[in-house]
């Protein structure tokens, strides 16, 4: 009774406060049985507030053209035009409707009507009868992407018994769905539905097939395509599909959706969105083979000052998108780091190096304005810039010696780190990857074809690679997640059908183009045209270089990945976390947290040639990289809008060489493995002093290594390094050799303080520059000094100064990057 | 005392051995709080029962090896004759030749299917937490959530998973295996290491020599004495993890019944050959003395990865093997393994407090493919479940003649879920909290266990 009285105080206020509005705005019917559904919508300034189609009642200015149903389905009664009202208590909103084509014969297509009524229902998805192998003996293509052989399936095949025309009710394909006889799938269609209605309607019209002249679907729309919610509101969603003929249709009962973020959005079957959390969630439609998507925002506040926006610093464009995404969430951004926090970030995120004490103590010192952006000029000239980005390379390429001899290994990492150390251009570097002939120890870029010998490998590492994409599950039948087909796979496979290999001199391997040579599509048995993905196909017996015109498409300016997928790539690596999570996860159905951004930072790239410099360059100087790690009240939660700097461990390769320069202690390198864990092998080719991130190979032996998630370079995914903190790493800390034996060598920091004399109060002084960057506080230094005293008084000191520096290494802040 | 040997002890610089620091029930030298069962309200008590999951990655194909249908069509039966068992009526395939001699200890559920995409990954997520995932949220495997609620037995970790985690399968989707929304202090405890290498021992669990229990303490103090600035790191999940993890991880290296479980080398020889000499054997073994110290799940992968070994994925062709294969290379340690497994946890008096359960992502395709192999099929697949509360020797549930589909009590992953946890005392509608607090019951309300097997 209370929540009613309530609810009538309330509800008036909101229906006057928005303006309601009727989606979609234009309509037209075509055909004797064309309907659409309307929304009735709250809008306030630009943004859709809330559903009120059920409060809305509806009328239609000329019944006779059309007609409206209680819900807000219009419905095609003749041709001509009307205007549909809605009303919602004083307010009304108004579209005008057009109907045509009322009196042109009509029928069910199987192609736009029986296909999404099956593809709805489930009957040909991936664990039913879409399955490779089919089910109970029947086989549909995975979700429909082939409609002449499903409909040959479903009319002749099983001597047509699948079909009666005479009796429709008593077709299989009726009598099964609906569970009228046994089916393994159970009840998937109600036999009072509009789905039972458009099988049965096709079947008595004589089971018409697709035709080369049907209409073909062009394009999907959602209805709103965004909007702004609190939790515990839900709205409506509606799909409208476009066809080749102009003709549109409502087509929401038989789109699916998905929510990207359920703990923000979830959506129902219907298409009915029901807001949970905070945060923002993408709506992904997906109906026949198009994927189109609905932006539900539920702002964490309303109540943040909107100068706090307007006043945080804005050094480049990122940051005006950023705070253009966090004003809109109601995100307050964190305020901008110390400089002492800034310079050690800086140093290992770019470089993965600590900044020595010296340089700490000239940077804090500084007093010009700009020091910031001069010291990120400097550090992107730096050797160890080069050893960071060519270690990252690396991972990607797969250079290890688990599949290419070291000789190559070499060649092929020396190609990558001259890139990097030239800034060669990102598609230039692709496309000489890509293109690359010859002997792959005088051109290292060859080994990529000969590491990824197989040409399955080739087009999948690629899509990764360069696209930020897996293709892996359409190698063997159409994508199950994304819209790539078996075929596509297999046209994209060809364009490396006609690579070479030969032996060469002392083991080398002599790449090159040939005149010949097909990728077979195995289940057709032939080869498909050459295509790169959604890319032009170039017909069978074109004489051009098929890998030229891969790397042709893939760097054309408005290829659609390619920027986009490095660009994620170095966010992560600076932000801590993708625009798009995964970085190499891009697909259309996981859509990125900023999407603006996303655009504006690949366009800028692509202007800037493609310098990845400039891009590294860019996002160091923004306001949003410089912010403290420190929440706010009000960001506590954010985990993806970057209203904060998202604090992260240190990689295995970073902390390592981090624990070598404060020890003063390098590591050695000195085995490599062998038979994938097995053995070790002793190697000579890393002199002491070299650190991890110069290595140019995955297999050189260190347990720290391992413990602390180095990637293994077998697949070029990005999942293979680890980043979670995992209590092995903590056993390995404590008890491992690696700390340990730095602390205790001779040559070690600890051994030089004994030297110099140093006294506990400078040693823990020192310690804290070199280490974390920062001068200890007074009581880190109080506490210090006094555990220092006891532990002299208790054993040797060497051993108390080892525990020390044991404590500051081992410790949160020394281990993580904030 | 808790003195394991009576080795000479050797004096180390700080007064103190390096066997008080093994001995003395170093937890209250670190100064850490009593164990977390009693945090967790008393629940745990030792008759609890415990499980051992042998995951069998890859999916095996249920056809060749317990839902065998001698009177299929060739190209459907396969090569394999099968044959009786212990239990009259139950036959299996002939390449389980030992497992034949114990059927009476496990039974065979016969109609496991699921209905999402037919990838390794969905099937992992559902056999190790009962759901799929989606839009981001992550459940915890079944381990975790028994450990989350019972906490650990003295100083030894809840659930451990031998010998590493499943790695790539094909998507990159998650494959349950951690504890999701519970968070990371209750994932598994991960081994990453392979129990029958030569010089096998957990990596180093053990402090040197030169750290003693003074030194170890004092490290404890220094490390502490680091600020930063705490909320920052506070609020990260991960920096707070490694804090955890550094707790845990003392808990380990000063506990004897921890140290002692994991030492395979006091297995008598002969033991760990009835196991097989083989890394799952070796893990399965290890499996038995983890529960016998203490440990309440143990997950143990068969394998980590179908891509570069020779697995139950039998697809036929490259790289994957086919049926021939299959049957030389991996079932026979399978068949050793196993029936090793159950007539070692029966002798010692520990089945009928453990359940066992042996199972797959999903089953394979009925008609074997022009390779020689078979292809995945979530429709329709058979897994083993036995010891604890489980009554064996049944079959429950059966496929239709060709193996497509369920003929006969179907039963989804949420409900071999709803079984484990009903057979390890757990509460259905016990809620857990969720992502952003939102309670999760245990298994979808309704959801139940399959009632013939207990």
């Amino acid at each position: 009774m209370l929540r009613i009285c309530l609810l009538l105080l309330v509800w008036p206020t909101f229906a006057w406060s928005a303006t309601p509005r009727i989606l979609p705005e234009k309509v037209t019917l075509t055909g004797p049985r064309a309907s659409q559904r309307l929304l009735v919508v709250a809008q306030d300034g630009a943004d859709i507030v809330a559903d009120r189609t059920s409060q809305a009642t509806f009328s239609s200015s000329a019944p006779s053209v059309v007609a409206v149903e209680a819900g807000g389905t219009l419905r095609a009664v003749g041709d001509g035009s009307a205007v549909i009202t809605a009303r919602l208590g004083e307010q009304a909103a108004t579209i005008a409707v057009q109907v045509v084509g009322t009196r042109e014969p009509f029928a069910w297509s199987f192609r736009n009507h029986v296909t999404p009524v099956l593809t709805r229902a489930a009957c040909n998805s991936g664990a039913c009868h879409g399955a490779l192998a089919g089910k109970g003996g029947l086989k549909l293509s995975l979700r429909g992407y082939d409609v002449d052989s499903d409909h040959f399936v479903l009319t002749r095949q099983a001597l047509g018994r699948r079909i009666d025309r005479e009796a429709p009710e008593k077709s299989l394909l009726l009598l099964k769905p609906t569970m009228t006889v046994a089916h393994g799938g159970g009840q998937k269609l109600d036999i009072d539905s509009l789905e039972y209605q458009v099988i049965a309607d096709w079947i008595a019209e004589g089971t018409p097939g697709p035709r080369a002249e049907d209409p073909r679907l062009t394009r999907l729309e959602v209805f709103p395509r965004s909007a702004r919610l609190q939790p515990r509101d839900s709205l409506q969603l509606l799909v409208r599909a476009w066809y080749s003929d102009g003709r549109s249709e409502d087509v929401t009962r038989w789109a699916k959706f998905v929510s990207s973020e359920e703990l923000v959005a979830n959506v129902n079957l219907e298409g009915r969105v029901s807001v949970v959390g905070h945060g923002e969630a993408g709506v992904s439609v997906l109906f026949g083979n198009l994927v189109a998507s609905a932006t539900i925002t539920s702002p964490y506040s309303t109540k943040i000052d909107p100068k706090r926006f307007a006043d945080a610093p804005r050094h480049n464009f990122i940051d005006e998108l950023v705070l253009k995404k966090l004003e809109r969430l109601g995100l307050p951004p964190s305020p901008g780091c110390s400089d002492a926090e800034f310079i050690r970030r800086v140093y290992l995120d770019t470089a993965g190096i600590l900044p020595t004490p010296e340089e700490t103590r000239a940077f804090l010192a500084d007093r010009t304005a700009d020091k910031r952006a001069k010291l990120i000029d400097r550090l992107l000239e730096r050797p160890e810039f080069v050893d960071y980005w060519a270690y990252k390379w690396s991972d990607l390429l797969l250079i290890t010696t688990r599949k290419l001899p070291q000789s190559a290994v070499w060649a092929f990492y020396q190609h990558v780190r001259q890139s990097v150390a030239d800034n060669k251009p990102w598609n230039r570097f692709a496309e000489e990857l890509l293109t690359a002939s010859g002997g792959n120890l005088q051109n290292g870029a060859a080994n990529y074809f000969v590491l990824h010998k197989d040409i399955t490998e080739l087009t999948e590492a690629t899509a990764v690679t360069f696209l930020g994409m897996s293709l892996t599950c359409a190698r063997c039948h159409n994508h199950p997640l994304e819209r790539w087909t078996q075929d596509q796979y297999w046209q994209m496979a060809n364009l490396f059908g006609r690579v070479g290999l030969k032996s060469g001199d002392r083991g080398a391997v002599l790449v090159q183009s040939q005149p010949t040579g097909e990728a077979i599509h195995p289940r057709l048995g032939t080869p498909l045209p050459p295509a790169p993905l959604d890319g032009k196909p170039l017909p069978l017996d074109s004489p051009l270089d098929r890998r030229r015109y891969l790397a042709d498409w893939l760097t054309a300016p408005d290829n659609p990945y390619f920027a986009k997928a490095l660009v994620n790539r170095v966010w992560r690596n600076y932000l801590g976390r993708g625009l798009v999570e995964a970085e190499d996860d891009l697909r259309e159905t996981n859509p990125p947290t900023n999407a603006e951004l996303f655009d504006a930072l690949a366009r800028d790239f692509i202007k800037h040639g493609y310098d990845v410099k400039h891009l590294i360059r860019t996002i160091l100087n923004s306001a949003t990289y410089q912010r403290s790690s420190s929440p706010v009240p009000g960001n506590e939660a954010d985990d993806r809008f970057f209203s904060r700097y998202r604090m992260r461990r240190l990689s295995a390769e970073v902390l390592l060489d981090a624990y070598s320069q404060v020890t003063g202690v390098p590591t050695p390198f000195t085995h490599l493995v062998t038979n994938a864990r097995d053995s070790e092998t002793p190697y000579g080719g890393f002199p002491l002093g070299t650190r991890a991130l110069q290595l140019p190979d995955s297999l050189v032996a260190s347990r720290f290594l391992d413990a602390f998630g180095r990637p293994e370079r077998a697949n070029p995914c990005s999942c293979e390094r680890t980043e979670d903190a995992s209590v092995g790493q903590a056993l390995h800390l404590n008890n491992g050799k690696t700390l340990n034996d730095k602390l205790r060598d001779k040559n070690s920091i600890v051994s030089k303080w004994l030297v110099e004399k140093r006294s506990d109060e400078e040693a823990i002084q020192r310690l804290y520059l070199s280490a974390l960057c920062r001068e200890p506080t007074a009581k880190e230094r109080a506490t210090f000094l006094k555990l220092m005293q006891a532990a002299e008084a208790e054993g040797s000191r060497r051993e108390a100064l080892e525990d020390l520096v044991w404590a500051v290494l081992t410790s949160r802040e020394f281990i993580f990057n904030k | 005392m808790l003195r394991l040997d009576a080795a000479a002890s050797k004096p180390l610089c700080d007064g103190h051995t390096r066997r008080d620091f093994l001995h003395a029930g170093a937890l209250s030298l670190l100064g850490l709080t009593l164990p977390d069962f009693l945090r967790a309200g008393g629940e745990s008590s030792d008759s609890d029962v415990n499980c051992i999951m042998l995951f069998l990655l890859g999916g095996p194909s249920h056809l060749d090896t317990w839902d065998p249908k001698p009177d299929a069509p060739a190209e459907v039966r396969g090569p394999f004759q099968s044959v009786a068992t212990r239990v009259p009526g139950i036959r299996i395939t002939e390449i389980f030749p030992r497992l034949a001699g114990h059927m009476d200890k496990v039974s065979l559920v016969r109609s496991v299917y699921h209905t999402a995409t037919a990838v390794h990954d969905t099937g992992h997520q559902m056999m190790q937490t009962g759901r799929l995932f989606s839009g981001g949220v992550e459940h915890p495997h079944l381990g975790c959530t028994l450990g989350y609620l019972k906490g650990r037995r003295g100083e030894i970790p809840a659930h451990v998973l031998i010998p590493r985690p499943m790695g790539r399968t094909g998507g990159n989707m998650p494959h349950g295996q951690t504890a999701g929304y519970l968070g990371k202090s209750h994932d598994p405890f991960v081994l990453n290491a392979d129990p029958s290498a030569k010089d096998f021992k957990v990596p180093d669990l053990l402090p040197p020599d030169y750290i003693g229990a003074a030194r170890a303490r004092r490290r404890q103090s220094m490390r502490a004495a680091v600020e930063g600035t705490l909320e920052a790191f506070e609020r990260n999940a991960g920096s707070k993890q490694l804090d955890d993890n550094f707790e845990l991880a003392y808990r380990l290296m000063s506990s004897r019944q921890a140290r002692e479980a994991f030492d395979l080398s006091r297995e008598p020889q002969k033991v760990r050959e009835r196991y097989g000499l083989t890394r799952f054997g070796q893990s399965c073994l290890l499996a038995r003395r983890l529960i016998e110290r203490g440990v309440r799940f143990v997950t143990v992968n068969m394998f980590e990865t179908v891509f570069d070994e020779i697995t139950w994925d039998i697809h036929g062709s490259r790289p994957f093997t086919d049926i021939a294969e299959m049957s030389r290379l991996v079932a026979p340690d399978f068949d050793l393994a196993f029936s090793a497994l159950l007539e070692d946890l029966h002798q010692r008096g520990l089945l009928s407090n453990t359940m066992v359960t042996a199972m797959g992502e999903f089953g394979r395709t009925p008609k074997i493919n022009p390779a020689g192999g078979r292809d995945h099929h979530p429709g329709v697949w058979t897994i083993l479940m036995g010891g604890g509360p489980i009554r064996g020797g049944q079959v429950v549930g059966e496929s239709d003649a060709l193996g497509y589909i369920p003929k006969t009590r179907p039963v989804t992953p949420a409900e071999v879920a709803a079984s484990l946890f009903h057979g390890l005392g757990l509460d259905l509608e016990k809620e857990l909290p969720g992502p952003q607090g939102r309670p999760i019951p245990l298994v979808d309300y309704g959801v139940k266990p399959i009632r013939e097997l207990f």
